[in-house]
C-alpha cells in the first residue's frame, strides 16, 4: 500500500540528491574538463487500488554527466593541431627575427665586409684599410659564428622540449591506464561521471602533445594510438614513448617507441601537438637554416680562398686562405658494425643543395639517399681515391672494411657556420694586388700595345716566372727566345698561368714582358677580383650570389612563419569553436544551477510539506480517536 | 542555445588577448615607423626590401669609390696642368733661342731658365699624393717613378692603371702611369725622325717633315747624302739607292711615302738620316733642347747644327704636349663619366630608397586610425564584459 510518508519521503531524498549534484555542478564550475551533471528522475511503481493505480513516490535512475564523445573528440583533434603550430610559432618566429635583425643577421655585416673590400680596392697600399677589412672580416665570422650559437640554445631548447614532452606523454598514459583500471571496476554499475571526465581531461592533455586516436571497449576502458598506430595505452597496460641519442649524432635526440618487440624510432611518424611540432620544426626550419647557412659560409670561404691565393700580398708572396671552415660533417652511424671509412669533399659549389645525405652499405654496393626525403640519390664513380662517388657537387670516398647495413650521416653544411674563421691577422698578409704585371718595352718602335694580364691559373709554378715575347718578325713572336708563334692582331697568349692580348702592329725586335707583380703597391688587380665575389653568381649552378643565397633564407623562413602564424591564427578559432561546441553541451551556467537551487530547494519544502500533511492527518485521526 | 559560465569568461578573456595583441602590434608600427617589424609580416617584401637595401649600401659603396677616384682624377689634372704650362714655357724658350737675333750669351740665360723647368718637371713626375704617394709611378706607389742616372732619365714605376669600381660593371683607371704621361712619347714627327750628321759641314737645316702616304712608309732606315750642293741620292740601310734627285734650298725630298724640306746649303758629302720614331722620354728631349740651345753658334755650320738640335727639341716637346693634351682629354673624360655614373647612382638610390619606404614604411594616418579603432573595440570589450558578468541570478538570491 502505498504510503504518504514514505512517497514524500522518496521525494525529500530525490530532492536532496538533486540539491547535491546541484551543489557539485556550482563547485565544479570553474573546473577545466568538468561537464556538468544532471539528475534523471523517474517515478517509481504505482500500486493498484480500486479507485485505480496510486503512485509511490520519485526515484532518481541516474546521475549523468552532459558530455558528447564526438564534441570532445573534435576538440581534442583541434587541440592537437593548436598546439602543433603555436610551438611551431613560438620557435620559428624566434628564428625568423633572428635572421633578419639588423643586429642579428648576417645582411649589414656582410655588407661591412664588402664595403671594407671596396675600400681597400680604392686604396690598397693603406696600412689602416687593410686593417678594417681583417676587422670586418672577424666581425663577419663572429655574427655567423652568434648565429650559429643561438640557432644551438634553440635547437637545445628543442631537445629539453622534447623530453618534458615525452615525459608528459608517457605520465597521461599511465594516468589514462589507471583510470581505466578504475572505470573497468565500475562496471555494471552507474557511470563513474567524474574518473570520466578526468580521463577525458587526460586525453585533452595528451592530445596537446601529440595527435592521438581512441576506441572506446565495452568494458568501459579506452585504448589509446598514436603515430601510425602505435597503441600507447591499452586498458590498463601502457606502452611507453623514449628518448635515445640520434644514431649518427649523440647531440641529437630521437623519440622512440618502446613497444613489446623492442625500441624503435618514430621520428617522422609523430605529427600533431608538442611533441610534432618540435619534430616539424627541427626538420622544416632549424635544420634548412643550418644548412642554408652553412652553404653560404662555405661558399663565400671557397670563392674567398680561391680568389685570394690568386693575388701577391705586400710583401710580395702569394696569397694564402683567407678563411678556414671545416669541410662536410661525416658522422658513422653508432650501429656500423664493419670498420668503414668514407671522407667527403665538396667538389662544385654550384651544385650543393645544402641538404643531409645518408651513405649505405648494403654488403655489396653503396648507396645515398636524402636524409629528408628518403629518396636515392645517384652516385657515379666507384668511390676509391682516383674515381670518388660523385653526387649532387660531393665527392666521396670510401674505404675501411663495410659491413652490411653500416651507414653514415654525411652532412655537407649544416656544422659549417659554427667552424668559419679568418686566418689573416697581418694588415701586410692581404693579397690585394694582380699577381703580375706587363709591360712594353720603351725601345718598342711599333704602336702594339699589351693589356694587362689576367691570371687563369694561379696554381701554375711559373706563375711568378718572367717571360719576354720578342716579335721576330712583324707576324711572329719568341717566347723567351722560343718558338715562333703566328701573331694575331688582339689575340690572346697564355704564358706561365696569365694571359693577356697584344693588339696594334708590333715592329721587329719589339719586346713585352710578363713579369712578377713585385712592389706594386697600389695595385688593387686582386681585390677587385674579391669584390666581385659578393655579387656573382656561385650557388645553384652559379644562378644565385652568396648575399641572395641569405636574402633567399630570410624570406624562406619568413615565408614558413607566416604560413604557420595563418595556421595558428586559424587554428585557435577553430579550437575555440570546438571548446564552445563541447562547453555548450557540458559546460555549468551558474544562472541554471540557480535555477535548479530554487526549484529543487522548493520541491524539497513541498515534500517536506506533505510529511507534515501526514503528520497533521494522523494528529487529525489520533484526535478523533482519542475520546 | 546553451551557453556555460565558463565559456562566457573564457570567449572574453580570448576576445580581449587577441585585441591586445593587435594593439600591440599597431603600438609597435607606430613606435618604429615601419610597417615591416619582421619578415613573416610579409615575407616577399621583406625579402625584396632587403635585397634593394643590399643594392642601395653597394650604390652608396660606389659612390664613396667614385669620390675617390674624382679626389686623384683632379689631383692629376692639376698636375698634367702643371706639365703642359711647363711645356708650353720650355717650348717658348726653344722658339726664342732659336732666333737668328740670339747671342751664345743670351742663349746660356734661356738654357738656365730651361734647367730650372726641367728639374721641374722631374719634380712633378716625382710629386706624392695627399697620402704620400708617388702619383705617376704606375702601380708601384712606392717607388721614385724619375731618377736620372748619368745623364739618362729612367722609369721605375711599372705601367698598370688602378682601376676603381663606381658602378655595378663600371671600372675607371684612377690615373695613369709615368710611363704613359712623361715616356711613351714618339720622338720626332711622331712617324720618323730626321737628323744631320756630326760632321756635316754644310748650312742644311731639315724641316719637320711629314707622312704623305702611309702605305708607302716602311719604317726603315735612310740616309740622304748630298754629291754635291745641288745633288742628293737617298739609300737604304743595306747601301741600295732608293731615289736621287737636284736640289735648290728650301727643297722637298720625298721617297717611301714621307717627305721633309732642307733649308739652307748642305755642303758635298752632307747626310741627313732618316729613321722611324723611336720612343722618347720627355725629360731627355728636354735635355736635348738644353744640349742644342747651348751649342756655340760662331759659324754657319754650327748655327744650322744648333738650329737642327733646337727644331728636333722641337717637335719632340710638340709631341710631349700633344701627348699630355692626350692625357688630360682621358682625365676629362673619366672626370665625366664618373659625375654622370654618380648621378645614375644616385636617382636609382633614390628610387630603391623609395621603393623601400613604400614596402616597409608605416602610413601614419592608416596607423592612428586603426589605433584608434583598436582602442575603442577593446574598451567596449571591456565595458561589455564586466556588465555582462556582473548579472547573475544568484545576486537575487
Amino acid at each position: 500500500m502505498p504510503d504518504l510518508l514514505t512517497t514524500s519521503l522518496t521525494g525529500m531524498r530525490a530532492f536532496q540528491r538533486a540539491l547535491d549534484v546541484t551543489g557539485h555542478n556550482i563547485a565544479n564550475a570553474n573546473t577545466p574538463g568538468y561537464s556538468r551533471q544532471v539528475v534523471d528522475f523517474v517515478s517509481r511503481g504505482a500500486q493498484a487500488s480500486s479507485a485505480g493505480f496510486i503512485g509511490s513516490g520519485v526515484k532518481i535512475t541516474a546521475i549523468r554527466r552532459m558530455y558528447d564523445s564526438l564534441l570532445g573528440q573534435q576538440m581534442q583533434t583541434a587541440a592537437t593541431q593548436q598546439t602543433r603550430f603555436s610551438t611551431l610559432n613560438d620557435l620559428s618566429s624566434r628564428v625568423d627575427s633572428l635572421l633578419a635583425d639588423a643586429d642579428t643577421g648576417l645582411n649589414s655585416s656582410m655588407q661591412s665586409f664588402f664595403g671594407a673590400l671596396q675600400d681597400l680596392a680604392n686604396d690598397p697600399s693603406s696600412l689602416p684599410t687593410r686593417s678594417a677589412l681583417i676587422g670586418e672580416a672577424e666581425g663577419l665570422v663572429s655574427r655567423l659564428r652568434s648565429l650559429d650559437q643561438q640557432l644551438a640554445a634553440i635547437d637545445n631548447e628543442v631537445s629539453g622540449r622534447l623530453k618534458l614532452s615525452v615525459a608528459e606523454i608517457n605520465q597521461a598514459a599511465e594516468g589514462i591506464a589507471d583510470l581505466n583500471d578504475k572505470i573497468a571496476l565500475t562496471r555494471g554499475g552507474p557511470p563513474p561521471n567524474d574518473l570520466l571526465d578526468a580521463r577525458d581531461q587526460l586525453v585533452t592533455a595528451l592530445s596537446e602533445q601529440i595527435s592521438v586516436s581512441t576506441t572506446l571497449q565495452d568494458d568501459g576502458t579506452m585504448n589509446v594510438f598514436i603515430g601510425s598506430g602505435q597503441s600507447l595505452v591499452v586498458g590498463s597496460r601502457v606502452q611507453r614513448l623514449g628518448i635515445v641519442n640520434n644514431e649518427f649524432d649523440p647531440t641529437r635526440l630521437d623519440v622512440t617507441y618502446e613497444g613489446s618487440s623492442g625500441s624503435t624510432t618514430l621520428n617522422t611518424a609523430l605529427t600533431g601537438g608538442a611533441l610534432g611540432g618540435l619534430l616539424e620544426f627541427r626538420s622544416r626550419i632549424l635544420d634548412p637554416t643550418l644548412q642554408s647557412l652553412g652553404q653560404t659560409a662555405v661558399t663565400l670561404a671557397d670563392a674567398f680562398n680561391t680568389q685570394h691565393s690568386s693575388g701577391l700580398d705586400l710583401r710580395g708572396n702569394l696569397g694564402g686562405d683567407f678563411f678556414s671552415i671545416d669541410g662536410p660533417g661525416v658522422l658513422p652511424s653508432s650501429a656500423n658494425t664493419g670498420a668503414p671509412t668514407a671522407a667527403v669533399s665538396i667538389s662544385d659549389f654550384g651544385a650543393l643543395t645544402g641538404g643531409n645525405y645518408v651513405l649505405e652499405y648494403d654488403g655489396a654496393a653503396w648507396s645515398l639517399r636524402d636524409e629528408a626525403t628518403n629518396m636515392p640519390v645517384t652516385l657515379t664513380g666507384s668511390g676509391t681515391a682516383a674515381d670518388p662517388f660523385v653526387a649532387d657537387g660531393l665527392s666521396i670516398e670510401v674505404g675501411g672494411a663495410p659491413a652490411a647495413g653500416d651507414s653514415f650521416l654525411i652532412r655537407p653544411t649544416q656544422d659549417a657556420s659554427g667552424s668559419l674563421t679568418a686566418l689573416i691577422s697581418d694588415p701586410q698578409a692581404i693579397a690585394a694586388a694582380a699577381p703580375t704585371r706587363t709591360a712594353a718595352d720603351f725601345s718598342n718602335t711599333g704602336d702594339a700595345s699589351i693589356s694587362p694580364p689576367t691570371v687563369y691559373d694561379p696554381q701554375d709554378p711559373l706563375l711568378l716566372n718572367n717571360a719576354v715575347i720578342e716579335f721576330t718578325t712583324p707576324n711572329t713572336y719568341s717566347i723567351n727566345g722560343a718558338g715562333a708563334y703566328l701573331y694575331v692582331d688582339g689575340g690572346t697568349i697564355a704564358v706561365n698561368g696569365s694571359s693577356f692580348t697584344i693588339d696594334g702592329t708590333p715592329g721587329v725586335g719589339d719586346t713585352f714582358t710578363l713579369s712578377a707583380n713585385f712592389g706594386a703597391t697600389g695595385d688593387n688587380g686582386n681585390a677587385l677580383n674579391l669584390g666581385a665575389i659578393q655579387s656573382t653568381g656561385i650557388l645553384d649552378g652559379g644562378n644565385i650570389s652568396i648575399g641572395e643565397n641569405y636574402s633567399q633564407l630570410v624570406s624562406t623562413v619568413g615565408s614558413a612563419t607566416f604560413q604557420i602564424q595563418a595556421s595558428l591564427d586559424a587554428q585557435n578559432v577553430v579550437l575555440a569553436n570546438a571548446e564552445n561546441a563541447l562547453l555548450e553541451r557540458a559546460g555549468v551556467n551558474l544562472d541554471e544551477e540557480a535555477t535548479n537551487l530554487i526549484r529543487y530547494q522548493q520541491a524539497y519544502q513541498a515534500a517536506a510539506q506533505v510529511v507534515s500533511v501526514t503528520k497533521n492527518l494522523f494528529d487529525t485521526l489520533l484526535g478523533a480517536t482519542r475520546r | 542555445m546553451r551557453v556555460s559560465t565558463m565559456s562566457t569568461y573564457l570567449n572574453g578573456l580570448t576576445a580581449m588577448q587577441r585585441l591586445q595583441s593587435a594593439l600591440d602590434q599597431t603600438q609597435r608600427q607606430i613606435s618604429t615607423g615601419r610597417r615591416i617589424l619582421t619578415p613573416s609580416d610579409d615575407p616577399i617584401a621583406s625579402a625584396r626590401a632587403l635585397e634593394m637595401r643590399e643594392s642601395i649600401a653597394r650604390l652608396q659603396q660606389f659612390d664613396r669609390n667614385a669620390g675617390i677616384a674624382q679626389n686623384r682624377l683632379a689631383q692629376e689634372e692639376s698636375a698634367l696642368a702643371s706639365v703642359n704650362d711647363v711645356l708650353q714655357r720650355v717650348r717658348e724658350l726653344a722658339i726664342q733661342a732659336n732666333n737668328a737675333t740670339q747671342s751664345d750669351e743670351s742663349r746660356s740665360a734661356i738654357s738656365v731658365e730651361m734647367r730650372q723647368l726641367l728639374d721641374g718637371l722631374v719634380q712633378i713626375a716625382n710629386q706624392k699624393d695627399g697620402n704620400g704617394r708617388y702619383m705617376f709611378s704606375g702601380l708601384m706607389e712606392d717607388t721614385q717613378p724619375v731618377t736620372r742616372v748619368g745623364g739618362a732619365f729612367n722609369y721605375n714605376g711599372d705601367q698598370g692603371q688602378r682601376f676603381i669600381q663606381i658602378g655595378e660593371s663600371r671600372q675607371l683607371p684612377d690615373g695613369d702611369s709615368g710611363a704613359d704621361v712623361f715616356f711613351r712619347i714618339r720622338a720626332g714627327n711622331g712617324a720618323f725622325i730626321s737628323s744631320p750628321a756630326a760632321a756635316n759641314t754644310g748650312t742644311g737645316v731639315l724641316g719637320a717633315g711629314s707622312v704623305t702616304d702611309p702605305t708607302q712608309w716602311d719604317q726603315g732606315q735612310y740616309t740622304v747624302t748630298f754629291i754635291d750642293p745641288d745633288n742628293y741620292e737617298v739609300r737604304d740601310s743595306g747601301g741600295a739607292l732608293v731615289t736621287a734627285g737636284t736640289f735648290d734650298p728650301g727643297d722637298t725630298i720625298a721617297f717611301r711615302g714621307i717627305e721633309f724640306a732642307i733649308d739652307g746649303e748642305p755642303a758635298a758629302g752632307d747626310q741627313f738620316d732618316i729613321a722611324a720614331s723611336p720612343l722618347r722620354d720627355v725629360f731627355t728631349a728636354i735635355d736635348n733642347l738644353i744640349a742644342a740651345v747651348e751649342m756655340p753658334a760662331n759659324d754657319g755650320t754650327a748655327r744650322a747644327a744648333m738650329n737642327n738640335g733646337i727644331n728636333a727639341g722641337v717637335l719632340d716637346i710638340d709631341r710631349a704636349i700633344d701627348n699630355i693634351l692626350d692625357v688630360r682629354t682621358k682625365v676629362g673624360s673619366r672626370l665625366a663619366a664618373i659625375e654622370k655614373q654618380v648621378d645614375d647612382n644616385g636617382a636609382l638610390v633614390l628610387t630603391l630608397q623609395d621603393t623601400v619606404a613604400s614596402i616597409e614604411d608605416l602610413d601614419y594616418a592608416e596607423a592612428l586610425s586603426r589605433l584608434s579603432q583598436q582602442l575603442t573595440t577593446l574598451e567596449a570589450a571591456q565595458q561589455s564584459f564586466v556588465r555582462t558578468q556582473g548579472i547573475s541570478l544568484f545576486n537575487y538570491l
